[in-house]
């Protein structure tokens, strides 16, 4: 709305979705943006549904929004879920074969959803899957996921290189800085490679 | 002939209360709401206690109305705000047995430090208010009061003040109200005010205020008058017999329950004159109301905004403005029904995913352990929160931070034995949990405390707190001991390991057989704290006849298989689910 893009990162608690909303952030306000951000966190610890909203632009007035033009989600079920944020035309860039599972699913009063390909491409939703796991282990450590993730994502959002660069560099801690740069790449070119434009 | 009944209003409340059928009353002692309770104590059919503050009295007034009984709490205006956190919640999740709080105000600060208008209370929190304006009406409105809580659902404010509370008047007594029992049924979400349970009572709250409105209408408690003269003068307690003296001609609406307002009845006065006044003490209340409505009204301009009043201030101040050319008539506007927030749209059929208790938590062993006794454990505010959602289902209440103390007090005193358990953080225990305990102790209330001692405030993110001495930049202060803390107040209290179950339901079950008061606390640093896995647990699918026990204890670790059950990878190794396992199934891997 407005020129404002958002983006919604959602996952469970214990992720790593806040930092990667910082590292969001701090990419936006590197191209010169303005950017507002809100979380709802007060059960992340608790294997909860976590939601946070970053959004960029020349002036950003509210906080949130009610619907995502780029929903980034970090568990398959809430990939799932986050497609109901998604405006129309939307991406969702979600981790394919990461699964947490819902007690409910463990006793086997619901069913963990396993179509997520046919469902968005029935709602005309452009999906990056990624296995973002693979890609944060082949950087080094499973605890990556999250940048992985946000290095697919940077291919559907219009930042340039140095400011991804700077993004991770002000919100990361210097010593994880390096293994997080490869897991960026890695899920920046695994994108790449396998897209074929919109 | 018998004799005159000749009461002050705070003996007219007691007397009213007990002719109600309420079967419990508590209060802190606070002028001018003193006497309420010390009249309850010498009447025949009513348990009266002093309790260690407002809050605390609240508390076990909730715990006592929980176990099925009309319930008194007393207080003044001040003590109030000492209330205010159980008070505010407490209007989601309403009573069972009858629950009427009585606010003394002070106008004037003969005996206060300040003179707040108690009455905004009921606006803030969503109840009916109830202003009686003499003895026979404060004897008479407490049965209206109890009527009405139990009839709504709703606790109920009736705001007293000094001139009512200390003022004497006859009373004529009425026949005493026959009350059909209540017995207690465990209704989790109702009581139980986690996030998602509390957003559906706060909707039935927004419902019930106007179905009050409605009641408002056609309540006898609001009477509109017939004059002689064109004026018209809206008032409430003690002003209304000010205001009547003043202007023995006038048309009157005489409000005894004063919110939610009786819109419809107030724009019928306008009809009858061209001028009207709002005669009330301390804040513009009822004058706001009648503005908002879009109606000329006289009010806070004319009659003092603080202190006391009287007839010939009421007279003095309303004269001259009654002479004026009267205001042009106006029709009302009345307030739509308030729109309610879209409810969150279907989830699309995807499995939900609550917080949970974390693998390993220890507070999932004391539920475990608490469970299989007959108990109605009434639950605090923190991760144990939790222990509320299925399947765990282990928690009957959740009302306020410290509640869970004054809530098992008052239900076990209602019914005279040990009904229900208290369990409490460490965090929340030093919040708000200690002169609970202190009150319990001096009330002799029979009863369980179980604190679950996790080493931090662990919701929040485990911040430090007086038990643990870490402060905010984690260096490290001084530290409270919680069990000396409960002998120096002198209740029987054991420390037990949480990690080993056999101890924690042995020390559970020993309190449990003593009489009186104990307290158990359940010691384990929060899992999260605790890095290393305590041993890795295997299978023995053979054993397995799918009883589901295992399951039973919400463990996000264990997951149900065809023919057995799986331990997942986030498991820590707490071993619960080996202790509640009948055949064996599970075990620490090398065990013999």
């Amino acid at each position: 709305m407005n020129g404002t893009t958002t983006v919604s990162l959602v996952g469970v608690g214990g992720q790593g979705i806040l930092l990667a909303a910082a590292i969001l952030a701090q990419t936006a306000s590197a191209e010169g943006l303005d950017v507002k951000a809100s979380e709802v966190k007060g059960m992340s610890q608790r294997g909860g549904s976590v939601l946070s909203t970053v959004r960029f632009g020349a002036n950003v007035w509210s906080p949130v929004a009610r619907h995502a033009d780029v929903v980034i989600a970090m568990e398959l079920l809430e990939g799932h879920r986050g497609l109901g944020l998604l405006a129309p035309q939307g991406a969702l860039v979600c981790a394919i074969t990461t699964r947490i599972v819902p007690g409910s699913v463990l006793r086997r009063e619901d069913e963990y959803p396993d179509d997520l390909p046919a469902v968005a491409a029935a709602r005309g939703v452009r999906l990056i899957a990624v296995d973002a796991e693979a890609l944060a282990r082949a950087a080094g450590t499973l605890r990556a996921v999250n940048v992985a993730l946000l290095g697919a994502a940077s291919t559907v959002l219009p930042f340039a290189a140095a400011s991804w660069q700077r993004g991770l560099a002000a919100a990361l801690p210097g010593k994880i800085l390096e293994v997080n740069e490869r897991a960026f790449a890695l899920g920046r070119s695994a994108v790449s490679n396998e897209e074929v434009g919109p | 002939m018998e004799r005159t009944l000749f009461f002050s209003g705070n003996e007219a409340i007691a007397h009213g209360a007990v002719r109600a059928g309420a079967a419990f009353a508590c209060g802190y002692p606070g002028t001018p709401s003193t006497e309420i309770l010390e009249t309850a104590a010498h009447l025949e059919g009513i348990h009266a206690q002093w309790c260690v503050n407002e809050k605390v009295a609240l508390e076990t007034a909730v715990g006592a109305s929980l176990a099925g009984r009309r319930t008194l709490v007393t207080m003044k205006h001040v003590g109030l705000n000492v209330a205010a956190d159980p008070f505010m919640t407490l209007s989601l999740t309403g009573v069972n047995g009858g629950l009427v709080i009585v606010s003394a105000d002070d106008p004037g600060m003969h005996s206060s430090q300040n003179e707040q208008d108690s009455r905004n209370y009921a606006k803030f929190a969503k109840i009916p208010l109830l202003e009686p304006s003499d003895s026979q009406e404060a004897y008479d409105f407490v049965a209206e009061a109890f009527a009405l809580s139990e009839e709504f659902d709703t606790p109920v404010l009736l705001r007293s003040t000094t001139r009512i509370s200390h003022g004497r008047g006859r009373v004529i007594r009425r026949v005493p109200v026959v009350l059909e029992p209540r017995d207690y049924a465990r209704d989790i979400s109702k009581y139980v005010m986690v996030p998602q349970y509390a957003r559906l009572r706060n909707r039935l709250v927004l419902e019930r205020l106007q179905r009050l409105r409605a009641r408002a209408e056609e309540s006898p408690l609001n009477v509109l008058e017939a004059g002689t003269a064109d004026v018209g003068i809206i008032a409430s307690g003690v002003a209304y017999t000010y205001a009547r003296e003043a202007f023995p001609k006038a048309w009157f609406l005489k409000l005894g329950m004063s919110h939610p307002l009786p819109y419809r009845k107030v724009a019928r006065l306008f009809q009858q004159v061209s001028r009207v006044a709002v005669v009330e003490e301390l804040d513009p209340f009822i004058e706001e109301q009648i503005r908002a409505l879009g109606l000329p009204v006289i009010g806070k301009e004319a009659i003092p905004a603080d202190g006391e009043l009287d007839q010939d201030i009421v007279f003095r101040a309303l004269e001259p403005f009654l002479s004026r050319r009267p205001p042009r008539r106006r029709r009302p506007v009345f307030p739509p029904a308030p729109h309610l927030a879209d409810p969150p749209p279907p989830a699309a059929g995807l499995p939900v995913r609550p917080p949970v208790l974390c693998p390993g938590c220890t507070h999932r062993a004391v539920f475990t352990a608490l469970r299989r006794h007959k108990l109605a454990p009434m639950g605090d505010i923190g991760c144990y929160s939790l222990g509320a959602l299925p399947p765990l289902l282990a928690l009957d209440s959740c009302l306020c931070m410290g509640a869970s103390i004054g809530m098992m007090a008052g239900f076990n005193k209602a019914l005279g034995r040990k009904a229900a358990a208290a369990v409490i953080g460490d965090s929340t225990f030093f919040h708000s949990g200690v002169t609970p305990l202190i009150d319990a102790y001096y009330n002799e209330a029979d009863g369980l405390v179980v604190v679950l001692d996790n080493r931090t405030t662990a919701m929040t993110g485990h911040q430090g707190h007086p038990g643990t001495g870490l402060r905010p930049d984690r260096s490290q202060g001084p530290v409270v001991d919680i069990q000396r803390l409960c002998e120096g107040i002198g209740v029987r209290c054991a420390t037990v390991d949480a990690n080993d179950y056999g101890a924690l339901d042995a020390a559970l079950k020993a309190e449990l057989d003593a009489p009186g008061l104990g307290v158990i606390i359940a010691l384990a640093p929060c899992v999260l704290m605790v890095r290393e896995k305590a041993g890795e647990i295997v299978v023995d699918e053979e054993r397995c006849n799918l009883c589901g026990l295992c399951l039973d204890i919400g463990c996000p670790a264990l997951a149900p298989t065809a023919d057995s059950v799986a331990v997942t990878d986030v498991c820590t190794g707490c071993g619960l689910c080996i202790e509640v396992c009948r055949r064996g199934v599970l075990s620490y891997a090398g065990a013999p």
